[in-house]
């Protein structure tokens, strides 16, 4: 009983000496590039099969041991973590990572599409690096934002990525149309274009007369206090208080002016507004 | 003499018995071995420009811990139905490369007993995109049909964008760093 066991114990210890001996010695690159051709070199002189998991990849083809293992650019074009491994009576395993290659692309989203005018912090832009292959670009770049109306630049900045990502936030311009916000690295350009609009409106004032079918009342010309027009189908609200009681009409803004006719035979008193913003009063008297 | 017999076996058996185990027993374990659940914690303090809030901290736990179930399934049986709705864009792609060019070798592989550590290190001003780092700890098991040909607990570092969708956050970019 005794000797069996040795016997096993021995056939035990020496099995797994022999794993680890057999073990096959390859040495995976220490950096390899996306989209780049890489290879691994192994030693021995036995056959072998060699595998390659990674992302996007999973290869399995028979190697001759002692000879390199050419990596394809094309088993190489995702960026990250990448498992190597060996098998010839053991299997053996190292990993390398695949990096980013140069940037190729810039992803640019910029927030919102239309803007009021003058607004604070109103316009923000999230650029990406990727590479050729839509990996992404995690070293330090350097992206230049720019807004120009017109051909004038209103605004530029130049932000260094931060784990692949750079962005901005600023303040909308002072004039109403379309703004183009471009995102640039080096000779890659991205577009996005924002419309600005006016404000809300500023100085809203109105005048009326009564009419034989009632009393008619219009905005003068509707600006924000930048001067922009206020765009049309802005909805302005007049509100009648007379001896019927009171009374609301919303009018939208058609080519700059808002007008109303209002049915009321007392005298009456006419106020207006668009919005969070309140316009000036005026009084009609009664029907003669 | 007899004693030092009686002493000597236990001794052999021992490593008889572990060493027997090693060679014959522990990849047949490995085999049978479940996974446990996908673990997903978050911290959102470092966030910026834009502050996470607590409703979005637990849609991304869930949305997150669900795709990598979802990938862990795909990957595991070689099918690209559980990845629908987690995935999006370049990850997504990537993915489905991974599944055919598996299918084609005949590879499989295991994410098990996973943890993931998330740290929001970047969430847009308008919440459209936001960045993630993940440590990601899992036993990943890597086969050629029925053989084991890789088992090892591994931990990785995953820089990951995720969008949100429709009902839920996407992931869009999943790619694995050597270090943050």
């Amino acid at each position: 009983m005794s000797r069996l066991l040795r016997f096993w114990a021995i056939i035990g210890l020496a099995g797994s000496f022999v794993g680890l001996c057999a073990a096959q010695d390859f040495h995976v690159p220490e950096s390899a590039v996306a989209g780049e051709q890489a290879s691994i070199s192994t030693t021995g002189s036995s056959k072998g099969i060699f595998y390659l998991v990674g992302p996007g990849v999973s290869r399995r083809r028979d190697i001759t041991l002692g000879e390199e293992v050419q990596l394809a650019p094309q088993d190489l074009r995702n960026a990250g973590d990448y498992l190597a491994i060996v098998c010839s009576g053991t299997c053996r395993s190292e990993n390398f990572y695949v990096s980013a290659s140069k940037p190729a692309n810039l992803t640019f989203l910029v927030h919102p599409s239309r803007v009021p005018v003058a607004q604070g912090d109103a316009v923000s832009g999230v650029a990406f690096p990727f590479d050729q292959y839509h990996n992404l670009v995690l070293t330090t770049q350097n992206v230049s934002f720019q807004l120009t109306a017109k051909d004038a630049l209103l605004w530029s900045r130049s932000v260094r990525t931060q784990n692949g990502v750079a962005w901005f936030r600023t303040t909308s311009g002072k004039s109403a149309g379309p703004v183009q916000v471009t995102a640039s690295l080096d000779d890659l350009k991205t577009r996005r274009a924002v419309q600005q609009v006016a404000s809300d409106p500023c100085n809203l004032r109105i005048t009326g007369q009564r009419t034989s079918k009632g009393i008619i009342v219009r905005t003068e010309p509707v600006h924000d206090c930048a001067g922009n027009v206020v765009p049309d189908g802005t909805i302005v609200t007049f509100t009648a208080t007379g001896t019927d009681g009171l009374g609301t009409v919303d009018a939208p803004i058609k080519q700059g002016v808002a007008r109303a006719q209002i049915e009321a035979p007392g005298p009456t008193t006419i106020s207006v507004a668009s919005g969070v913003v309140m316009g000036n009063e005026i009084r009609v008297g009664a029907q003669p | 003499m007899i004693r030092a017999e009686r002493g000597e076996l236990p001794n052999h058996f021992v490593i008889a018995a572990i060493s027997l185990c090693v060679l014959l027993f522990c990849p047949v374990l490995n085999l049978h071995a479940a996974d446990t659940g996908v673990q997903v914690q978050l911290d959102a303090k470092n966030a910026g420009p834009r502050a996470v809030e607590n409703l979005t901290e637990r849609g991304i736990v869930r949305d997150y811990r669900f795709a990598w179930t979802s990938m862990a399934q795909a990957l595991q049986s070689n099918t690209l139905d559980p990845l629908a709705g987690a995935f999006s864009g370049d990850a997504m792609q990537w993915l489905r490369q991974t599944v055919a060019s598996q299918q084609e070798s005949g590879l499989t592989r295991r994410y098990l007993y996973q943890s993931h550590q998330l740290d929001v290190v970047f969430y847009a001003p308008e919440g459209d995109v936001m960045e993630l780092h993940d440590t990601a700890r899992y036993r990943l098991q890597i086969r050629d049909g029925n053989t084991t040909i890789h088992d090892e607990p591994v931990v990785v570092h995953y820089v990951v964008l995720m969008t949100p969708g429709a009902d839920r956050w996407v992931i869009r970019q999943l790619q694995a760093v050597p270090q943050f």
